[in-house]
């Protein structure tokens, strides 16, 4: 009689759980917060939370690991090619310039061709050279930076620029690194202000209004 | 690692000329590090000014000469390119050719025409590894081919017993 008493409270005790757990998996409890009124009467599957129906707004499909935006490196061939370009641009009227100019008591001859064509070219390769070269540290500090601070903004381009000169600059001691230091500083945050002047421009309007 | 996409035709000038100065800069700085470290006097002071003396003069000019053959290269190619509408391996053979052989007019026409055949074969054996590395990449996505997934179409051995009936000829 005692046994047959206990084996009879636990099925009654499990069926209970079960019960319970049942009705509250089925409770309507998560649906609270939707506007049922006037869809009762219509189908009971237009139930459905309208926050689900956002949709993401972007358009594009990015392949594993890479960014929506191109970063320095993307941006170092550019900078150090069209740097060759403008110097040897700039250095070749020069170079005319100062052929010219040492050659004007000649008269015009086949060695006064010669030296002005010599002129060019030399003076368009070195300002060529010189100036690749300071774009390609340029560009270099400026990656290194980029995958230390793993940010982009301007303080990357000023820190670029100011290791840039003082390591141009490292051969003439001390004072040579301080010059080339300050000299890169002053350029890159000229360059940084240009960059930001539309917003700046914006941002004092606003405040002005 | 993300690829990196070649710009379109007139950027690409710009483009390949800073990759190529970069090149020339890097590997030379490389090179004259190890002569300017070799050509100094003895001391490990006198050997380290030496050698940052020849990377900082040399580096440079092997980095123009680099940039030089990489704009002109591009600039030819983007001009073949607009000729004749479509871009192949042999657009960059013929800039190759006909980069080493306008850098060399200066010296004649034979060394013209051995520099364009330089130029010639090194773009042949650039396209040619690239070709290969491209079929070789393009065997990982190769699907498998389907297996058959009906068994009824797997026709039986005539003479060999079913393999539910290992002793069928015994009863007979």
């Amino acid at each position: 009689m005692e046994g047959g008493g206990r084996s009879s409270n636990k099925s009654t005790s499990g069926l209970a759980g079960f019960f319970g757990a049942g009705g509250a998996g089925y409770s309507n409890a998560d649906l609270a917060g939707v506007p049922l009124t006037g869809m009762n009467p219509l189908s009971p599957y237009l139930n459905v939370d309208p926050r689900y129906l956002v949709q993401d707004t972007d358009e594009f499909i990015l392949p594993t690991g890479a960014n929506k935006t191109r970063g320095r490196f993307e941006l170092a061939f550019f900078t150090i090619g069209g740097c060759c370009m403008t110097g040897a641009a700039f250095g070749a009227m020069n170079g005319l310039r100062l052929g010219l100019k040492e050659t004007q008591s000649m008269a015009w001859s086949k060695p006064r061709n010669v030296q002005i064509l010599n002129m060019v070219t030399r003076q368009g390769a070195l300002w060529a050279n010189t100036l690749g070269s300071l774009a390609l540290l340029y560009s270099a500090f400026g990656v290194i930076i980029e995958k230390t601070r793993g940010a982009e903004d301007d303080l990357n381009t000023v820190a670029a620029g100011t290791m840039t000169g003082m390591l141009y600059k490292c051969t003439g001691g001390l004072r040579g690194i301080a010059r080339g230091g300050l000299a890169g500083l002053t350029l890159t945050s000229l360059y940084a202000l240009y960059n930001n002047w539309v917003h700046m421009k914006g941002s004092l309007l606003q405040q002005s209004l | 690692m993300e690829e990196y996409a070649r710009e379109p035709c007139p950027w690409r000038i710009v483009d390949d000329c800073g990759g190529a100065f970069t090149m020339g800069v890097i590997g030379g700085g490389v090179f004259q590090a190890i002569k300017g470290f070799r050509n100094a006097p003895v001391g490990i002071r006198h050997r380290f000014r030496g050698s940052v003396n020849a990377v900082r003069i040399r580096a440079p000019q092997i980095g123009g000469s680099f940039a030089v053959w990489g704009g002109l290269f591009s600039t030819i190619d983007c001009g073949l390119v607009r000729l004749r509408g479509k871009e192949d391996p042999w657009n960059s053979i013929s800039s190759g050719a006909l980069t080493g052989a306008v850098l060399a007019a200066r010296s004649g026409p034979l060394a013209m025409v051995g520099s364009a055949m330089m130029g010639g074969i090194l773009l042949a054996l650039i396209e040619g590894v690239g070709i290969l590395l491209t079929r070789y990449t393009a065997q990982q996505f190769r699907n498998a081919p389907p297996f058959l997934e009906d068994p009824s179409q797997l026709t039986p051995k005539e003479g060999s017993p079913a393999p539910g009936y290992p002793n069928y000829q015994q009863y007979h």
